[in-house]
């Protein structure tokens, strides 16, 4: 991944980054009407298309935010495939027709088509993740949650009312406890394969 | 996996592993496969919550933004679409009088309305910037030579002022403006995007800048993207939209 050049319309990546409302306004204008047509075509609606698009750029900006996302391929086709896959999720879950994802047909070409296919999975993951998150107890969620918002561990464990070192062992305990939910959970071994 | 080993994830991941013990626990994420596809869920777990909690701000600012952006372009799209369909075709010769009508009103028109340049907008109200306090002098300086449209010294001004407070919004405003005057784009354009992307009170008056700078470097399709960005509720709204009605 690294070796690889870097796409002049990183531009976009960069802009959703730091939330820049002419880069967000731009990726309306230029990329979104497309993919309008596209769900619009294939049983979808406005309201439909509205949400899909607002969701993959929810994806996005995650994955530029949390893994440094970096675009070897043209906006245009990757923004066009990730919208399209989750489209067709949406489809698959709501009806129960067989939908087959057939992306070589819009494709264009394989770097877009591997990097749309990686940023997806990165969603998918990231909804199983904040499912199985959920799942906990309480006492573990307020713990993660105090921990990653206050950065320091002497703050959480004040603030806790809990010493040092009893703070750290419960937060390594709690995030062992949901790697163990996700472990164990069906569709992330679907999405290991 | 058991307690001790997330214990040993964590304490790995913090760095407070002994160099032997790290040697220890990288042989074993080499060796053992179910340990290492463990530990790098707990690590994906982590950066994980790591993003999602800490950057909480961020994160939800730039959903608001980007919900307000698409729920504009989607009101408008409908709007167009509607319009389109309920309008019911009509013969052919309802067009050319009406390509008739447009070609007399351009000709009428054109002397008084020929496409709009950044001098149509670059008369400036006086700034009043002066407050009791220690930069007086220096503002009363700024303030005169910017009135005067002498933007040289009032760059000069202000620049001198923003080194005293690089945060005051209005003194960065008018130094970019100052800086669109001496043609000095770049330098403008960083500082009036730098303001637009806050939530400064100076915040959509840097966007109409911002469009009438890229008017002035004739970047029309730029300066329209940036003008459908201006709110309804901006004192240059109506200003916008009529120079976006010009620029279309």
């Amino acid at each position: 991944m690294s070796d690889k050049k870097i796409h002049e319309d990183q531009k976009y990546i960069d802009g959703l980054l730091k939330n820049n409302s002419f880069i967000i306004q731009a990726i309306y204008d230029k990329f979104v009407p497309k993919v309008i047509n596209y769900i619009k075509q294939n049983s979808g609606n406005s309201d439909q298309a509205q949400d899909v698009i607002q969701d993959t750029l929810v994806t996005i900006y995650n994955q530029a935010s949390e893994k440094g996302l970096q675009l070897t391929c043209p906006f245009d086709a990757y923004f066009f495939l990730l919208c399209k896959r989750k489209w067709l999720n949406v489809l698959k879950k709501t009806s129960n027709k067989e939908v087959t994802i057939n992306e070589e047909v819009l494709s264009k070409g394989d770097e877009a088509l591997e990097l749309a296919f990686e940023t997806s999975v990165f969603g998918e993951k990231q909804a199983l993740f904040a499912e199985m998150f959920e799942k906990m107890g309480d006492a573990c969620k307020d713990l993660l949650k105090a921990t990653f918002k206050m950065k320091s561990m002497e703050d959480v464990a004040k603030s806790l009312n809990i010493t040092y070192a009893y703070a750290r062992k419960k937060k390594s305990l709690c995030i062992g406890k949901l790697t163990e939910l996700v472990r164990e959970s069906p569709k992330f071994n679907q999405l290991k394969n | 996996m058991e307690e001790k080993d997330y214990i040993q994830f964590e304490d790995y991941l913090f760095g407070t592993l002994s160099k032997t013990e790290t040697e220890v626990f990288e042989n074993k994420l080499k060796t053992n496969n179910a340990f290492a596809e463990a530990f790098q869920t707990y690590k994906n777990l982590s950066n994980y919550l790591s993003d999602k909690y800490g950057n909480e701000t961020e994160s939800a600012a730039f959903r608001a933004n980007l919900s307000d952006i698409s729920n504009k372009y989607f009101k408008e799209k409908l709007a167009i679409s509607e319009e389109k369909s309920s309008k019911k075709p009509f013969e052919f010769y309802k067009y050319v009088i009406a390509a008739c009508v447009v070609v007399m009103l351009g000709v009428f028109t054109f002397n008084q309305f020929s496409s709009p340049s950044y001098s149509d907008f670059n008369n400036f109200d006086p700034v009043s910037l002066t407050v009791r306090g220690e930069n007086d002098a220096l503002l009363k300086i700024a303030e005169k030579a910017f009135n005067s449209r002498d933007f040289a010294a009032a760059e000069k001004a202000f620049a001198q002022l923003i080194e005293t407070d690089q945060n005051n919004e209005a003194w960065n405003l008018y130094n970019a403006i100052s800086k669109i005057e001496l043609n000095h784009y770049d330098e403008a354009d960083d500082i009036l995007t730098e303001i637009a992307n806050g939530n400064s009170a100076y915040k959509n008056k840097a966007i109409w800048y911002l469009a009438l700078s890229k008017l002035k470097q004739e970047d029309t399709l730029t300066c329209i993207d940036i003008l459908k960005t201006i709110p309804e509720d901006a004192d240059d709204y109506e200003r916008a939209q009529k120079l976006l009605d010009q620029l279309d």
